[in-house]
């Protein structure tokens, strides 16, 4: 009998709390849009990470600050990938089932953005990628968006940048994934249309203490230029090894360059050129400034601007579509997409749901930061 | 070629410790010790944390080997010498739980972020035609030195005489009035502070990060095993063996071969490569290379 009692209780109490769950949530839900991102906030990615949180976390601001979103207040609730497509999908698979945001913003590295992209899709969630550049992101689905140009735009600028500085012996360094093996790809078949020749190309395992194999691989084939694109700290540790073995006396290359210099030692990547997407589009000042004010500091990446832009346009299509609906969203962000010019300029789409035009910079590491040249 | 061997040493040098440490324990407790490893990274962590506090940083070096020592003593005390009652296996698996549990320590406390130790950036001295870093002759000299001294501690002293005994023939020892205990205490606390030495070598030249010890975890197994268990500087040798192995491979020009002008293996298929290596080594000698059959003290 006593047993039984026990049972009773415990069935009592699994309903109740049961019962104030669910009344707690709708209660949350009724004077709130709530949309979901998937960022790195640690691992190696971390610093970009950080980066992409503060352009959402301006962008909630901007947006709230001008009445909110269908007359509600705009809520972004942010989940860590850990730099892990695992994690990344766990923490999608939360935001889409406990929370049932409507769009999902994320990640960053396409290794990660893919996967969880994959996922979003299936489960009919919106998917908008702030940074990843992988040409496989055009195939992740229909409920995708990129408001970032991928790496067939970027391949042919880099090219260019690499040859006009009278490089014509390259080697390629770039993490195993979706991106290094997009990127490398890109750029390599470029270059050679301009007369250059790639001479190696090592595409590095992620997450080692260590890449002084790869690099002394490299150097094996006396490079003119050491053309390199890895994340934050894997680069910081890339480019201290280089240093250490002299590697930096030939000029370094880097490909989206503050993404390779935010963890770096200055004096390890002091000269280092490079391209960049342009961050800052031809009205997007105002933007700058905003950032400066309230982190006190210079943009320290370049991808701020694009997280800040994804939750402008997602909220734009939600207005559009006078819903929170995912499928509407998506119908409305396809009309938006079309004219929609943000922070970082035209977002453009084209018809696979991709920014069709990336304007892209000629960067040079100076002095603790990378400046425009031409 | 010079190149080549200051690689292979620098690889030695990341193993080396910590191969002789466990394999010290082996020859004592006789179960393959998992979490021998992390203490590489529990010592790496620790002269990090301890240095980022301010202290200077040969006292964090030593308060985190002296640290990592006790540490090993205590669980050696509390979990795996009672566990070792139930048979090699269970305190095997005793000791992969013990492994674990760390991993998420360290993510719990450090986060996900790599660390390095505070020390300034070098640029390296060309020997040979061989970029080399003071720190890492620094690091390989510190290492020759210990693994000196307990070759003297092994061969000369009465400790080394009662610790070779002992793994030679743990009753007849005993019986001599060696207690095993005690004796067992002072290698585990030896091997604890070789491992967190180990581990701040690697956290000094590269970086310390939540999976240091996992990721040694096979190479250090192996040198310890080619080397042959119970023998510490056979371990040593191993760890040179397991070096020359992947410093082989990585710089392996096989372009010539397949008619291009150079082609190196993938360096994701060089654990693969390197740990056929040790198979044939092992079929070829079971025991280890370094070991006897028989023994004397």
């Amino acid at each position: 009998m006593r047993w039984q009692l026990d049972r009773m209780t415990w069935a009592g109490a699994v309903v109740g709390l049961t019962m104030a769950a669910s009344l707690a949530a709708p209660a949350r839900a009724a004077d709130q849009v709530i949309l979901g991102a998937v960022l790195p906030l640690t691992g190696s990615s971390a610093t970009v990470g950080e980066d992409q949180r503060r352009g959402i976390e301006l962008a909630v601001e901007y947006i709230n600050s001008r009445g909110g979103v269908l007359g509600k207040s705009l809520k972004v609730i942010i989940e860590d990938s850990g730099g892990r497509a695992a994690s990344a999908i766990d923490a999608a698979t939360k935001l889409a089932s406990v929370d049932k945001v409507p769009v999902i913003i994320g990640e960053y590295s396409s290794g990660i953005t893919i996967p969880m992209g994959q996922y979003l899709v299936r489960q009919g969630v919106v998917h908008i990628n702030p940074g990843s550049s992988s040409p496989k992101v055009r195939d992740i689905g229909e409920y995708s968006f990129s408001v970032m140009g991928l790496d067939d735009l970027a391949g042919r600028f880099t090219a260019d940048k690499i040859f006009k500085q009278g490089f014509r012996k390259a080697v390629f360094l770039a993490p195993n994934n979706a991106y290094g093996e997009g990127v490398t790809t890109q750029v390599a078949k470029a270059f050679t249309a301009l007369g250059g020749t790639v001479v190696g190309t090592v595409l590095y395992t992620e997450g080692q203490s260590t890449y002084r194999r790869e690099l002394e691989q490299l150097a094996k084939a006396a490079p003119d230029v050491y053309v390199y694109t890895a994340y934050g700290q894997e680069s910081a540790v890339i480019n201290r090894e280089a240093f250490e073995l002299g590697l930096n006396k030939t000029p370094w290359f880097g490909i989206y360059l503050t993404m390779c210099t935010s963890d770096s030692a200055p004096e390890t990547v002091r000269g280092q050129t490079g391209i960049e997407v342009n961050y800052i589009g031809p009205d997007g000042g105002w933007y700058k400034k905003l950032y400066e004010d309230k982190y006190h500091q210079p943009f320290t990446t370049t991808f701020s601007g694009y997280t800040f832009d994804a939750v402008n346009i997602a909220v734009a299509a939600i207005k559009k579509a006078n819903s929170t609906d995912p499928a509407a969203i998506r119908d409305a962000l396809k009309q938006v997409a079309a004219s929609y010019v943000g922070v970082t300029g035209p977002l453009a789409m084209d018809g696979q749901r991709q920014r069709a035009h990336q304007p892209f910079l000629s960067v040079k590491y100076v002095d603790k930061a990378v400046e425009t040249i031409n | 070629m010079i190149g080549f061997l200051i690689d292979m040493l620098l690889r030695a040098n990341d193993l080396a410790l910590l191969a002789v440490g466990l394999s010290l324990v082996y020859s004592l407790v006789s179960f393959p010790n998992v979490a021998h490893v992390q203490y590489a990274a529990s010592g790496a962590f620790a002269a990090w944390a301890i240095a980022d506090r301010g202290v200077p940083l040969w006292l964090a070096i030593v308060l985190s080997m002296a640290l990592t020592s006790i540490a090993a003593v205590v669980l050696h005390r509390a979990i795996f010498d009672r566990l070792i009652r139930s048979g090699p296996p269970v305190a095997m698996i005793g000791s992969l739980a013990v492994a674990m549990i760390a991993v998420s320590g360290f993510l719990a406390i450090f986060g996900s972020r790599p660390r390095r130790l505070p020390l300034a950036m070098e640029a390296p001295t060309m020997v040979a035609g061989a970029p080399v870093t003071p720190l890492a002759l620094w690091t390989l000299s510190g290492t020759a030195l210990l693994l000196a001294g307990l070759t003297m501690l092994l061969y000369f002293t009465p400790f080394g005489r009662a610790l070779r005994a002992l793994a030679a023939n743990r009753t007849l020892t005993a019986a001599c009035g060696i207690d095993p205990k005690r004796l067992a205490d002072a290698v585990c606390a030896l091997s604890g502070a070789f491992a967190a030495l180990g581990g701040i070598i690697i956290a000094a030249s590269k970086q310390t990060y939540v999976l240091l010890g996992s990721d040694l975890l096979l190479p250090v197994f192996a040198a310890a095993i080619v080397g042959g268990l119970r023998n510490p500087l056979g371990a040593f040798g191993g760890a040179l063996i397991i070096a020359f192995g992947e410093t082989l491979m990585t710089n392996l020009d096989v372009g010539a071969a397949l008619g291009r002008q150079s082609w190196f293996l993938p360096l994701g298929y060089l654990p693969a490569a390197s740990f056929s290596l040790i198979a044939i080594i092992l079929l070829w000698r079971p025991e280890g290379l370094f070991t006897r059959k028989t023994r004397s003290v």
